[in-house]
């Protein structure tokens, strides 16, 4: 029988790692991510689950990692912005978002490359409004988004 | 996709120098985004130091109370809880911030945390540092403030009467007035043949909520009294100047250091509060203290961008539509803290006619403060909300006289033929050419077929309209306008500084006094540098961000205002040059060639057209200079290591006729497009959508085109959804992204970009600023819904912020609307 | 934006949830967390336990018996627009589930977290009260079903009481049914203004109108006219909220406007 507690023990795999911790439950996964595994490229942009900032990968299916608490990561696979620079050789999305320009600040990318990473590997040639959707829990205060659009339908176009 | 037409005259530049057929023009990969694409940015919170205590504020529920009493006692007794700050402490510890206004303005006190009186809701009044985040949160709710609510003031309106009065020490909620006078006002009045008069127009409050919050990391060092401050202040210059004084500092005491920023937009200017705060309380402590800003907060106690009436408008016009002048009175809405914001009293002055020749102007300008938000200058600052009351004038005059508002348009735009151009007031608009953007813009959208669309939309039961936002981005401030606010700043001109160096191992380095926060600073100083030096962009290293001890910052150092491209810019030209001339020197001491028969290509410094022998790489220059150089004669001192100041050039301010050139570029954005209403319902739909551009001389026109798509999405957002609204308790209605809501993907259309490049001939590289583009898309959007809104009563749109139910509410009642203007025909 | 203290529990089994919810005071059920992280980040709700019910996989299922179509409380709204059941028995669920939020929020969001957290600006609410959708419950004293038009009781609150679990949701399979929905929200695919869903059966027409009450608000209009559904709307005497995104005055015209455009929509479709 599950007692209340509040802390519990997590086994967390993070871009192929895996991370044993005790983890207060009040923990949201995002702070988890960035302070306690120091993985700093997840970004937090607001404090109502809007914004996107700190969307990941769980079991494959992108997350708002604010909108979770550590504890309830227990057991999954996660997947981080950091984990896109360990694929074999230059990752292809990424290469379209700088040639197209689809970043100037940065602060949204990880949580719109981690969106069209989901997205992509579900579909990979999606239609505009098809990403739009796709990408629509991002926001981004810099782009419009016009170029990011552009980055994610040129991958494998 | 966008279409770029470019017209590269000769650049026109003030110092001569030899820029190769390089990188300037073309649209580099960017160095920022490597980092930045691998989640490897780091943005203050990334940073992390042992022992840190997180703050959390304890903010206000009213929106003005007395503070009766703070009691912190049950905060500190909790585990984990390092220490707390109060309002009592900081007025004992600091000095009041400087205020920039005159009086009654002059004597406003504000301080880093509420003293004795709260006027904002969301004011910080305490502050907590505990060991973690979530501590820190759970103490601050333990800090037991008493209030005693005072009245509020919500609306400017009626804070102009001082029936209540905000600041005692002030005696006034005015923070400043003055009127503007230029031209013959009561002579176009006679010489017109219709006046007409609209009664009130409104700005809304919004501001560019960028997508990183504010924040800081500060370290204070006892042996030495050195702060430090690893931060997101887009604008240190006068971060310090605020902050030094307050904690009765030296100014050398402040480190402002920069790395990645999450967008700034003008809302990162005036965090100097909450860093008084967080020093005091890495001093009390004894150590580093981290303090995040929440979104909630940012949007309740950070900035807005300033909202303004404007009363009594009358326009003085002749028959054929000629603009003759127009007279306004223009009230500003500051909140709770004027702060920056008395300089927006005089920057909209930068475009007083805006893109029109009209020579008769006349402005009576009074700034208050109200129970809200203090405001900051947010992208397009002050001449913005101007920009949008002369673009309504326009349109509204064109419609009540039944006139073709493009034919008005292009009938009172400043010509081509006429630039330089000076200004009722005195600025001078240096190029530009708005009739013909004007057109690319409407071939873009396909205006000839606009009727037809009509016809079809209608059919559909939609209400189309095509609307015009003519607007300017002047670039490159000179703070002597200030003087005009206050005779006794002791601001003029302006400045920026950068280094460059060329290392013992042939390494250029680059440190910016900038704050880029997007824009591609490390690029587009890359190239420049690249071009002046003959090699390659990827040869030159900028340094990420500004650093207080790269001692290359200036007094007004920051990346604000429209001006990297000519100030940042500017700067790295200088000391690229001297750098260049120091290495040709050398080359020809070591080659023994003259000095003229020395060429810098490809990475090297060789004889022109000499054998392949006669060539130093860079790094045969650096070493030589570092490690080698006795050979050298006792007379010859390379560093090879340049500072440069570069210093726009404006003359005097004529503080009695409140002339003077106010800036030194001014960029056009020329934006159209079509909506269609649902009359039902009143949601308004963009189907099609330009925005042409002109910034002279482009460096990187990729990241010139990012800007364009940035700015018209903050403009989109601003007209069509995003306002702060208040209760009459002060309370914030829009506080979070819920109620806030800013463009998605979804929301936005796809622009249609176009651009001509009408070089500056005031600059040293023909550029121009650009970054914040004027509010065009806000302009256009009232323009389109007025357009579209014709068949149904003709309602006058007198906001700047149109939500659907403020559409549907045009459309119940256009009457309403329209008794707000007047034609009075001689 | 950082949660008060809590004691968290994971059940591996209905009976132990309900075990846990009834058994403990300030117990809440953690499903997709959408709402209710967001409440407790705010602090505007605090519970004392937290039962999450995300490995109960029964509750997941999503069947067909008969002509009923059975949504488990934890199906989330990516589950449903991916179920061939769903699409099969009664589409309009899919179509109005992809216009929730967005990817993130419906690759975790549920239906029971949905309607249990009976937001006036909920989308399922109004739709579920125009399908006539009944809802199962379970308690510590045993099973129940309520039917729509007795499970959304108020503003966050419904027949669901403290210490119980709602386990699914009935749907009826369409048959001879159209559906149909309309919504004005903030921005495209937003938050609602004001949404209405229709329905038009055999047992006549049935409107759903949500955000202008703290509940859903049924009309049955005399037929599919568009002035049999004025009349209806009108008769309703409808007492909308005013607020910054609309008055009073607006939604009880938006009211109208979604009731006609969602009976029109189901009208297309039954042809």
């Amino acid at each position: 029988m599950a007692e209340p507690s509040t802390s519990a023990s997590i086994s967390v795999e993070i871009n192929g790692e895996v991370y044993e911790r005790e983890v207060d439950a009040r923990r949201l996964l995002v702070h988890f991510i960035r302070d306690d595994v120091e993985l700093t490229g997840t970004h937090i942009g607001c404090d109502t689950g809007n914004c996107g900032a700190c969307t990941i990968q769980l079991d494959g299916q992108a997350v708002k990692s604010c909108m979770l608490l550590a504890v309830q990561a227990d057991g999954s696979k996660l997947r981080t912005v950091e984990d896109l620079a360990n694929d074999d050789g230059p990752n292809p999305l990424k290469q379209s978002f700088s040639s197209h320009h689809a970043l100037q600040c940065g602060y949204c990318t990880p949580g719109m490359l981690m969106s069209a990473t989901a997205l992509l590997e579900a579909n990979p040639r999606p239609s505009e409004d098809e990403v739009r959707t796709a990408i629509q829990g991002n926001i981004c205060r810099c782009t419009g988004y016009q170029n990011i659009v552009e980055a994610i339908v040129s991958v494998n176009a | 996709m966008s279409t770029t037409e470019t017209t590269i005259a000769t650049p026109v530049v003030t110092e001569p120098t030899e820029l190769q057929k390089g990188s300037i023009g073309t649209s580099i990969p960017r160095k920022e985004d490597g980092r930045l694409v691998q989640g490897q940015g780091v943005f203050f919170d990334d940073i992390r130091r042992h022992g840190t205590g997180y703050v959390h504020f304890v903010r206000s529920p009213y929106a003005h109370a007395k503070i009766a009493s703070i009691d912190v006692s049950a905060a500190l007794a909790l585990d984990g809880v390092y220490g707390t700050l109060t309002g009592d402490e900081v007025a004992i510890h600091t000095e009041p911030f400087f205020e920039m206004s005159t009086p009654p303005g002059a004597h406003i006190k504000d301080y880093a945390l509420a003293v004795g009186t709260t006027r904002f809701m969301g004011e910080p009044v305490a502050a907590v540092a505990a060991a973690t985040r979530e501590l820190a949160r759970d103490a601050a709710e333990l800090v037991d403030v008493e209030y005693e609510p005072l009245d509020v003031l919500v609306d400017a309106r009626e804070a102009v009467k001082d029936e209540i009065v905000m600041h005692e020490e002030a005696g006034s909620n005015v923070v400043w007035s003055g009127v503007f006078d230029w031209g013959d006002w009561e002579g176009a009045k006679a010489e017109a043949d219709h006046i007409v008069t609209i009664d009130e127009l409104h700005f809304h409050r919004f501001s560019s909520t960028p997508l990183e919050c504010a924040g800081a990391l500060v370290e204070y060092e006892r042996g030495t009294g050195q702060w430090t401050l690893y931060c997101n202040h887009q604008m240190p210059g006068i971060g310090a100047i605020w902050m030094a004084p307050a904690l009765r500092a030296p100014l050398d005491k402040l480190r402002f250091v920069t790395h990645d920023i999450g967008g700034a937009f003008g809302n990162k200017i005036c965090l100097h509060p909450y860093y008084v705060a967080l020093c005091l309380l890495a001093r009390k402590l004894g150590r580093p203290v981290q303090w995040t800003e929440w979104r909630t907060d940012q949007h309740t106690a950070n900035a807005h961008g300033n909202e303004r009436w404007f009363h009594d408008v009358q326009v003085a016009v002749r028959s054929d539509g000629t603009m003759l002048g127009f007279n306004v009175k223009a009230l500003d809405d500051c909140g709770a803290f004027p702060r920056y914001e008395p300089l927006g009293c005089i920057i909209w002055a930068q475009v007083t006619p805006g893109c029109y020749a009209w020579r008769n102007i006349r402005v009576d300008f009074t700034q208050v403060t109200t129970n809200k938000s203090p405001v900051s200058p947010n992208r397009g600052y002050s001449r913005m909300q101007h920009l949008w009351l002369t673009e309504r004038i326009i349109d509204i005059v064109a419609s009540e006289l039944e006139l073709d508002p493009v034919a008005v348009r292009k009938l009172n735009y400043v010509k081509t033929e006429q630039m330089p151009y000076e200004t009722p007031n005195g600025c001078v608009y240096d190029s530009g050419d708005y009739a013909r953007c004007l057109d690319m813009a409407l071939e873009l959208i396909g205006y000839e077929g606009i009727e037809g669309r009509r016809d079809e939309a209608a059919g559909r039961g939609k209400l189309l309209g095509v609307g015009i936002g003519s607007t300017l981005d002047s670039g490159t401030n000179n703070f002597g306008q200030s003087q005009l606010l206050n005779p006794e700043l002791q601001f003029s001109g302006n400045n920026e500084a950068a280094t460059v160096k060329l290392d013992i191992f042939g390494e250029v380095v680059v440190t910016l006094g900038t704050v880029p926060q997007g824009q591609g600073h490390e690029t587009t100083a890359s190239q420049v540098v690249g071009d002046i030096l003959g090699c390659s962009p990827e040869q030159v290293h900028v340094r990420p961000g500004h650093d207080t001890f790269f001692n290359s910052h200036a007094g007004f150092s920051g990346t604000y205002a429209s001006q990297f491209a000519v100030t940042g810019l500017g700067a790295v030209k200088g000391a690229a040059d001297l750098l260049r001339a120091e290495m040709i020197q050398l080359a020809a001491a070591v080659l023994q060639a003259p000095e003229e028969a020395i060429e810098l290509a490809d990475g090297f410094a060789r004889i022109k057209d000499g054998p392949e022998e006669a060539a130093l790489p860079f790094m045969a220059l650096g070493a030589i200079m570092n490690a080698n150089n006795a050979f050298l004669p006792p007379d010859f001192n390379p560093t090879l290591n340049h500072r440069f100041v570069y210093r726009p050039y404006f003359g005097n301010v004529d503080l009695e006729k409140k002339m003077g050139k106010l800036t030194l570029t001014y960029a056009t954005q020329i934006h159209a497009c079509v909506v269609e209403v649902d009359q039902e319902t009143g949601v308004v739909e963009i189907v099609d959508y330009a925005a042409v551009d002109d910034c002279g001389v482009r460096i990187h026109p990729q990241i010139v085109e990012g800007q364009v798509h940035g700015a018209t999405a903050h403009a989109i957002g601003a007209a069509l959804h995003e306002d702060f609204v208040y209760d009459e308790d002060g309370q914030l209605l829009t506080s979070n992204f819920y109620d806030y809501h800013v463009p998605h993907a979804l929301d936005m259309p796809t622009l249609k970009t176009s651009a001509i490049e009408s070089p500056s001939p005031f600059t040293p590289l023909g550029t121009k600023g650009m970054g914040e583009g004027g509010g065009g898309g806000i302009h256009c959007i009232c323009s389109a819904i007025q357009d579209a809104l014709r068949p149904a009563g003709k309602p006058i749109v007198y906001d700047s912020c149109n939500p659907s139910h403020r559409v549907w509410e045009m459309l119940q009642d256009p009457e309403s609307t329209r008794a707000n203007v007047k034609v009075v025909s001689t | 934006m950082l949660l008060r203290e809590v004691e968290y529990a994971r059940p591996g089994s209905v009976e132990e949830a309900v075990e846990l919810l009834a058994g403990h005071e300030g117990a809440r059920a953690l499903a997709g967390g959408q709402t209710l992280v967001n409440v407790m980040k705010a602090r505007a709700a605090s519970p004392d336990v937290l039962v999450d019910l995300n490995r109960l996989e029964e509750l997941r299922e999503i069947s067909v018996s008969g002509e009923t179509l059975v949504l488990g409380a934890m199906a989330t709204y990516t589950q449903i627009m991916g179920s061939s059941e769903v699409q099969v028995a009664r589409p309009i669920l899919c179509e109005v589930v992809a216009r929730i939020a967005d990817v993130q929020v419906r690759n975790r969001g549920t239906i029971g977290g949905n309607v249990c957290s009976s937001d006036p600006t909920n989308h399922l609410p109004p739709l579920l009260l125009a399908l006539d959708a009944s809802f199962t419950i379970r308690g510590s004293g045993g099973e129940r079903t309520v039917p729509a038009a007795d499970f959304f009781l108020g503003v966050y609150m419904t027949a669901v009481a403290e210490g119980e679990l709602l386990l699914s949701v009935s749907v009826p399979a369409a048959g001879n049914a159209a559906d149909g929905f309309a919504a004005v929200t903030i921005g495209r695919e937003g938050t609602c203004i004001v949404s209405a869903a229709a329905c038009l059966g055999d047992a006549g027409t049935r409107v759903a109108i949500g955000c202008v009450d703290a509940v859903p608000v049924l009309i049955e209009p005399d037929g599919t006219e568009p002035d049999a559904v004025r009349a209806a709307v009108g008769a309703a005497g409808l007492d909308p909220p005013s607020d910054v995104h609309g008055s009073a005055e607006y939604r009880r015209h938006l009211a109208e406007v979604c009731a006609l455009r969602a009976v029109q929509q189901a009208s297309e479709r039954g042809r």
